[in-house]
């Protein structure tokens, strides 16, 4: 059951528009992030190069105008310490030491003259030189061995060495980062979010639909009393189902005026037929004598063939415009068949025809009996009227969920050719048949009535077969 | 022999060719009849009379032969109902009224057939039957527990299916039963076949009970039906 309904969420049309509609939401936001991202990034990134700037101005300001003595080494490197201290974005470092910071100064013939901070200054002065660090213009140092980047800034002094001040680009990785995460966590609830909202409002909005598809299929053949569930709103779905109520409103109108035309021609004929009928039978009980009966006899059999042809022809009539009145109830096919069989054996076997049936146990469904009779009656009634002696007439009946398959086929000439295609129109026989023409429209009405399907073929090895196809009981299915 | 004969039926029928032909039948079987064109004077006749079994055709010109079996049944008539129905499909209030003990025949109809179904009517809401476990037809013997047939002492080789045409024929003995009861009470089924699928089960059964030199049982009348003698 609960796999039943997984499958049918994962089929519904609010799931697709959910995730569509959750698919478009997730990638705005996405973009909108990414913006806001790049967005911050620079902005950190001109902080703490402005800063870098700065600092290195007054730095080299600081050694310019320092004199060159023994103390010279200890001011600067004091005042680098200094600002190291008012880092932009600063995090409290694991270590003890301040590793964020560096300075160093170089000579004019490029060597190292002084280095503060951590780590080895000739292997950071290396990296410097490869990298070719303009002035005003910070950029990124990679150096060997340490993983976080540094930015570096430099400036070049009067007495013609270079002062480079770089800063670990940790904190800066450090808070985007964080950001980063946050953003992600957001975003995942917010299209999580999103994905309920929409699919939660468009489930309830295509089960309003469901409901009215459900109800809709209900009403067939023999219930057009019913109606779909309607609503108060004003929306598209209210004014399906308003709108579908109405066509069943005026389908119901144009049916009763049908069957109202077949009840009273039924009656209007009927009447009259049942008084002939009755007083031929009055006047047979009177007329005892053989050649005196004998007239009497044969209108009566008149009367009853024009009888079942006014009933049959109405039948189909009201069949082919969907209107056929059903009284159903579950009826064993199986067993239905094996009485019929047994009624119609004697007489087939009087004219040499053979016949049995073929089938692996009850079949169950939910039709209208009466009907099925007069169907398998007329199928029956068709292998007598044109099969030749020492024919042989197989019925078989199969379940083939969710339908039962019922064929019969018989080892006879077969259909004619040109009749084949319009076997099961009203008023189409062989040219030898006796028939009124309506056995098989008769069998093609009741089949559709009871939404199945007939279907006839001339067999390869010769022969003729027709399948009829009905629904099984729900339960059986 | 008729014990019926005393019997009372109101037929109710608009049109009068039906009308006066089925009185003339149901007067020639022996019963009393009083016939009503319409529901209003089928009511007088029934606020008057005390009947046995009625015929009731549905489509009468002032009201519907539902409301006017729902009027009699609300002033007190208990007898049975054969209604008489120029409808072809057999409406679900048709088969309500069939379960409460009434029964239905659709236009047209034979007589027979008329005249079996009222004999039925009138039986069930009669004395019951004690149920025999013998038929006894002349020299013809059922035996229905042990489901065997006996004629002239000689036991006869029958198929169940024959034996159950057989019992209803003896059930009905001396009276006229057409195809149409035979594929209703013995198969089950109101249909009309094309073919001759019920003359040949009783052409067969014929072969076994009427043997040669013996008096023939079944009898055929044509264009009606088939009778087991009785006399």
């Amino acid at each position: 059951m609960s796999s039943k309904t997984d499958s049918t969420v994962l089929h519904s049309a609010a799931w697709r528009i959910s995730l569509w509609a959750t698919l478009a939401f997730a990638c705005g936001t996405m973009l909108v992030f990414v913006a806001l991202h790049q967005f911050v990034a620079g902005d950190i990134q001109r902080r703490s190069d402005a800063w870098l700037s700065g600092e290195v101005e007054v730095l080299g300001d600081v050694a310019e105008h320092t004199p060159k003595d023994a103390l010279y080494d200890a001011v600067v490197g004091e005042v680098a310490e200094l600002a190291s201290k008012e880092v932009p974005n600063k995090l409290r470092s694991e270590s003890a030491r301040n590793d964020s910071v560096f300075f160093l100064q170089t000579g004019k013939d490029g060597s190292l003259k002084l280095w503060v901070g951590e780590g080895v200054g000739v292997l950071r002065l290396k990296a410097i030189l490869r990298t070719q660090i303009l002035p005003d213009r910070p950029s990124d140092l990679h150096v060997e061995g340490v993983e976080i980047p540094f930015r570096v800034a430099t400036m070049r002094t009067g007495d013609g060495s270079s002062i480079y001040l770089g800063l670990s680009e940790r904190d800066e990785l450090r808070v985007l980062g964080n950001l980063r995460a946050r953003f992600i966590l957001l975003w995942v609830l917010l299209v999580l979010l999103g994905f309920a909202i929409v699919f939660y409002t468009t489930w309830k909005m295509l089960s309003l639909v469901r409901q009215i598809s459900e109800a809709a299929s209900r009403i067939g053949h023999s219930d057009l009393m019913a109606r779909v569930p309607t609503t108060e709103r004003n929306d598209e779905v209210g004014h399906l189902a308003r709108t579908i109520n109405k066509m069943l409103d005026r389908i119901e109108i144009s049916m009763h005026q049908l069957h109202t035309i077949t009840d009273s021609l039924a009656h209007d004929l009927r009447s009259p037929l049942t008084a002939i009928r009755g007083k031929l039978e009055m006047s047979l009980s009177v007329a005892v004598h053989g050649e005196q009966a004998e007239p009497i006899v044969s209108a009566i059999e008149e009367v009853d063939r024009l009888t079942e042809f006014l009933n049959t022809s109405l039948d189909v009539a009201e069949a082919k415009a969907d209107a056929l009145r059903l009284s159903r109830s579950e009826i064993d096919l199986e067993e239905l068949l094996r009485i019929m069989i047994d009624l119609y054996e004697p007489s087939m076997s009087e004219k040499g025809i053979s016949i049995e049936l073929r089938s692996s146990g009850p079949v169950r469904i939910d039709a209208d009996a009466g009907l099925i009779h007069r169907m398998v009656a007329n199928l029956f009634d068709n292998e007598i009227k044109h099969l030749p002696p020492g024919s042989r007439t197989t019925v078989h009946l199969q379940m083939d969920s969710p339908a039962a398959l019922l064929t019969i086929e018989d080892d006879g000439p077969g259909f004619a050719p040109d009749v084949l295609p319009h076997l099961f129109e009203r008023r189409v026989k062989g040219k030898e048949s006796k028939g009124h023409g309506l056995g098989l429209a008769f069998v093609d009405a009741v089949t559709h009535a009871h939404w199945g399907t007939v279907e006839a073929w001339n067999r390869k090895g010769g022969g003729a077969a027709i399948t009829v196809t009905l629904p099984l009981c729900a339960q059986h299915r | 022999m008729h014990y019926y004969s005393f019997m009372r039926i109101l037929l109710v029928e608009d049109e009068h060719d039906i009308r006066s032909f089925l009185l003339r039948s149901l007067d020639e079987a022996g019963y009393q009849v009083d016939a009503a064109p319409d529901g209003k004077a089928a009511e007088a006749l029934a606020q008057e009379n005390l009947y046995d079994a009625l015929i009731v055709d549905l489509g009468l010109p002032d009201q519907d032969g539902f409301s006017l079996i729902q009027r009699l049944r609300e002033i007190g008539v208990k007898a049975p109902v054969l209604i008489l129905s120029a409808r072809r499909t057999v409406d679900d209030r048709v088969r309500g009224l069939e379960q409460g003990g009434d029964d239905y025949l659709t236009k047209p109809f034979a007589l027979a057939e008329l005249l079996a179904r009222l004999r039925n009517l009138l039986k069930r809401n009669g004395p019951p039957d004690t149920e025999a476990s013998r038929l006894r037809v002349l020299d013809l013997e059922l035996d229905l527990l042990r489901r065997e047939a006996k004629r002239s002492g000689q036991v006869l080789q029958l198929t169940p299916q024959e034996f159950v045409l057989l019992e209803f024929l003896c059930r009905s003995a001396g009276r006229v039963v057409t195809r149409s009861m035979i594929l209703d009470k013995v198969w089950g089924m109101r249909i009309q076949p094309d073919t001759n699928v019920v003359d040949v089960h009783i052409y067969r059964l014929r072969g076994k009970v009427d043997g040669p030199g013996q008096q023939p049982l079944i009898r055929t009348l044509r264009g009606v039906g088939y009778v087991l003698k009785d006399r």
